[in-house]
């Protein structure tokens, strides 16, 4: 699947003399090495015609230029999973120089199982020792000089990516490898005992196989006894048939003759070879960890969901409230005291960004009215400089809500909120992981979708992308608020269609995980949950921070732009239309797309020019959900009316204002949420399947809701 | 003593593994974080949902179907 193609490949794009694919364990701290030794991750895509991310890096040292290439994490290089797939696929592309292994300081005797497959397939292998930092705090010494010569001469480096021990080294050691004055010559032999002859047969039939020419004759003979799908699903296209059922043979022969599985007997081969290792070379020391009680609590079962909950809960509160002031402004405006909601409010980092852009707009105003001709003034100070005050006024929520994530992360607490909650996310095909965005999403939608890289496998990681739009968040709150307040009298209502409205939304995304996952991905079972459960310990600064800060960057270059562009076009279909430049809305573009949306309104019994009014506010709620309020404003009159008469203005009853409601709560993300969708999908098919699909179901479910309340009414009403 | 499944050990027990009941993925998984045969495991945790084990020096969170999928001896 990866190919080793001379016209693109990385040498050539970056002007390096050497490449350095990196491996290791999900949680090993590969991601803090890789920032370390590259200092700044220069390129971030997908693995070719997959939705997992490759992260490439270049750093200079002693008059080289070595190319990193991060390795998805994986526990091995089994066809188990496509991370693991293109794992071994790009080693054996011939691409790599040399492969730098990461074991886990604090887990050697499990981490060490990863370089030991590696070393099967390719001798040029670097071993770094991870975590060095902790590694005497959990008790733990490893004799790294026994440990080289009982691999056979494969470097060992002990690093701290952190404290910024041992790098020189390792680049040091990365080149010598390369350039072929150190390490291994030959790939790793382990003895399999009474499999060897198997082996050697296995090695007779495909050693003239055209269509595994390309691996290494033992490491495949090895790889098909314990069965391999990739392997043997190569033979099958290449019809080399005669090949597979010999090898079907051998397998049952062993099952018949040592009685077990040929791909246990081999892993358990393999694990004794690092036991043999571990036992001669790491020592453990007992030592008590004061994190100890913080763990049992979280791995309660009662206690665990509660501390779960409430620890989300301080992050989501924290980022929402220093950001918009959300839900605090709502509660406040709720409870009558409206003062203090503004008050609120405008002491928000969003307001005091708006407060900026808009001094900045008027500023540039008076400086360019006069000197440049109208349309340009117009384009910078509407258009320009609100697009990039769109796009920064993002920045601080999402570095704090990535800052939370990354915080979880990095302690060792991520992964046991996903175990408390993992029973009820597992029945819509999602595991605990989706709590995280699952909240952040009720407060906004964009870092809910950035949020997903929490997930445990990458079709989660989907599921989650593609459902989280149905969240409702804050801006749909504040058009759900001032549509209940006009068309509701009684607080029981209000309330009733508020909740309904939220627990639809939530429905939905459940649902829709459970669709992508069954008929996208065509998996049955909710995601295997096997987590590692890291030990707890305080979260390193450095780490947190390189963590958010990639987030942001990644926000910032795929995302970023995409909003911007798509403001300007706002603007320009706002403000122009076939005659020119407009003053009057209903002349402009944006109102004529709305007119010709008006039509799938009409199963809603609206009045026309309602229909019109509505599909010009629905294109403007996928620019912000916020502005649907704003729109009809500024349609009946502008600052003259206030909310609840003009949406009263628009001449509907309270079952087509609900559904109205349900349908703006459910239909397309709004921009910004969009461009996340984009920046994080990597692929535009998927994209574009979301769109559709949200307004679909958005449809759907609105027509169907709309359809009972009307049956409901005239069989209670009369 | 006999062959059980792992979901049934209680807290704090511990067990050496035979085998895993399971396709070919799933062994994968399982035996490449170490659960493998001959390997000890420690149970840590199991009330209601997730069980919490311990082998080979690390702490893993595996599902009630999965557990129940892991033929220990206990010790």
């Amino acid at each position: 699947m990866y190919k080793h193609n001379n016209d693109n490949d990385i040498k050539s794009k970056y002007g390096c003399n050497i490449v350095v694919a990196v491996a290791g364990n999900p949680n090993v701290g590969k991601s803090t090495l890789f920032n370390v030794l590259t200092g700044e991750i220069a390129h971030v895509a997908n693995w070719p015609g997959v939705t997992v991310e490759r992260k490439e890096g270049v750093r200079e040292f002693e008059g080289r230029k070595l190319c990193f290439v991060d390795l998805p994490g994986t526990y091995g290089i089994t066809s188990a999973s496509i991370e693991e797939i293109i794992a071994r696929e790009y080693i054996i592309s011939g691409e790599p120089d040399v492969i730098l292994v990461l074991v886990d300081s604090t887990a050697p005797e499990r981490t060490l199982y990863l370089p030991i497959q590696i070393l099967e397939l390719t001798p040029k292998v670097v071993i770094a020792l991870t975590k060095t930092d902790l590694m005497h705090s959990s008790g733990i010494h490893v004799h790294v000089d026994k440990l080289e010569s009982k691999l056979g001469g494969v470097p060992v480096i002990p690093v701290s990516a952190i404290k910024g021990v041992g790098l020189k080294e390792l680049l040091r050691t990365l080149i010598e490898v390369a350039e072929g004055r150190k390490g291994r010559k030959e790939p790793l032999k382990i003895n399999y005992g009474a499999l060897e002859p198997f082996i050697s047969e296995i090695e007779e039939v495909i050693k003239d196989s055209k269509a595994l020419k390309n691996y290494p004759i033992r490491w495949a003979a090895i790889r098909l006894l314990e069965g391999d799908d990739r392997l043997e699903e190569i033979l099958e296209k290449h019809k080399e048939l005669d090949k597979l059922k010999k090898i079907r043979e051998l397998k049952e022969a062993i099952k018949r003759s040592i009685g077990k599985d040929p791909q246990e007997l081999i892993i358990t081969a393999r694990f004794n070879f690092v036991d043999s290792i571990s036992r001669e070379v790491i020592v453990r020391v007992k030592k008590t960890s004061y994190m100890h009680t913080f763990e049992k609590i979280l791995q309660h079962s009662i206690l665990g969901p509660i501390t779960s909950l409430f620890l989300i809960l301080i992050a989501f509160l924290t980022a929402f409230v220093i950001n918009t002031g959300f839900p605090l402004n709502i509660i406040f405006s709720l409870m009558g005291l409206d003062e203090i909601a503004e008050i609120i409010e405008s002491y928000s980092l969003s307001s005091i960004f708006e407060e900026i852009f808009t001094y900045l707009s008027d500023f540039v105003n008076t400086i360019l009215s006069g000197i440049a001709p109208e349309w340009i003034t117009s384009l910078i100070c509407d258009g320009v400089i609100p697009g990039v005050g769109a796009v920064i006024s993002f920045l601080p929520l999402i570095i704090m809500i990535m800052f939370f994530l990354a915080l979880l992360e990095d302690s060792g607490i991520a992964p046991r909120l996903a175990v408390s909650f993992n029973n009820f996310f597992s029945k819509f095909g999602l595991s605990g992981r989706a709590l995280y965005p699952l909240v952040i999403g009720l407060g906004c939608n964009v870092p809910a979708v950035m949020s997903s890289r929490t997930a445990i496998e990458d079709e989660e990681r989907v599921q989650i992308i593609f459902s989280s739009p149905f969240i409702p968040c804050q801006a749909r709150l504040v058009v759900i608020l001032a549509f209940t307040s006009a068309f509701f009298k009684s607080v029981i209502e209000r309330a009733l269609v508020i909740v309904s409205l939220y627990i639809m939304g939530i429905l939905v995304y459940l649902i829709t995980s459970l669709i992508i996952r069954r008929l996208l991905f065509k998996i049955k079972e909710a995601p295997e949950l096997i987590i590692e459960l890291p030990p707890i310990h305080k979260p390193n600064a450095k780490v947190v921070w390189w963590i958010t800060w990639d987030y942001t960057k990644h926000f910032l270059r795929k995302a970023g732009l995409i909003i911007f562009t798509l403001s300007i076009i706002t603007w320009f279909m706002l403000n122009y239309g076939p005659s020119g430049q407009v003053n009057d809305i209903t002349e402009s573009y944006a109102f004529i797309i709305g007119k010709a949306i008006s039509p799938i309104l009409k199963p809603f019994n609206m009045p026309t020019e309602t229909s019109w009014k509505i599909g010009f506010t629905l294109f403007q709620g996928f620019i912000a959900k916020e502005a649907v309020v704003e729109s009809i404003v500024l349609l009946e009159g502008g600052e003259r009316i206030n909310v609840a008469d003009a949406l009263r203005a628009l001449n509907i009853n309270s079952i087509q204002a609900f559904t109205l409601l349900l349908f703006i709560t459910l239909y397309v993300p709004c921009i910004a949420t969009l461009a996340v969708m984009y920046a994080e999908f990597r692929n535009t098919k998927l994209t574009i399947l979301s769109i559709v699909y949200i307004i679909a179901i958005a449809y759907v479910i609105s027509l169907i809701t709309y359809a009972i309340l009307t049956a409901l009414q005239m069989i209670i009403g009369g | 003593m006999s062959n059980i499944p792992l979901s049934v050990l209680p807290k704090g027990s511990k067990a050496i593994i035979v085998g895993i009941l399971g396709g070919r993925g799933l062994i994968t998984r399982l035996m490449q974080m170490g659960l493998t045969p001959g390997a000890m495991v420690e149970v840590v945790e199991n009330q209601a949902g997730p069980i919490v084990i311990r082998v080979r020096g690390t702490t893993i969170a595996l599902g009630r179907g999965i557990a129940s999928k892991i033929i220990v001896n206990p010790l």
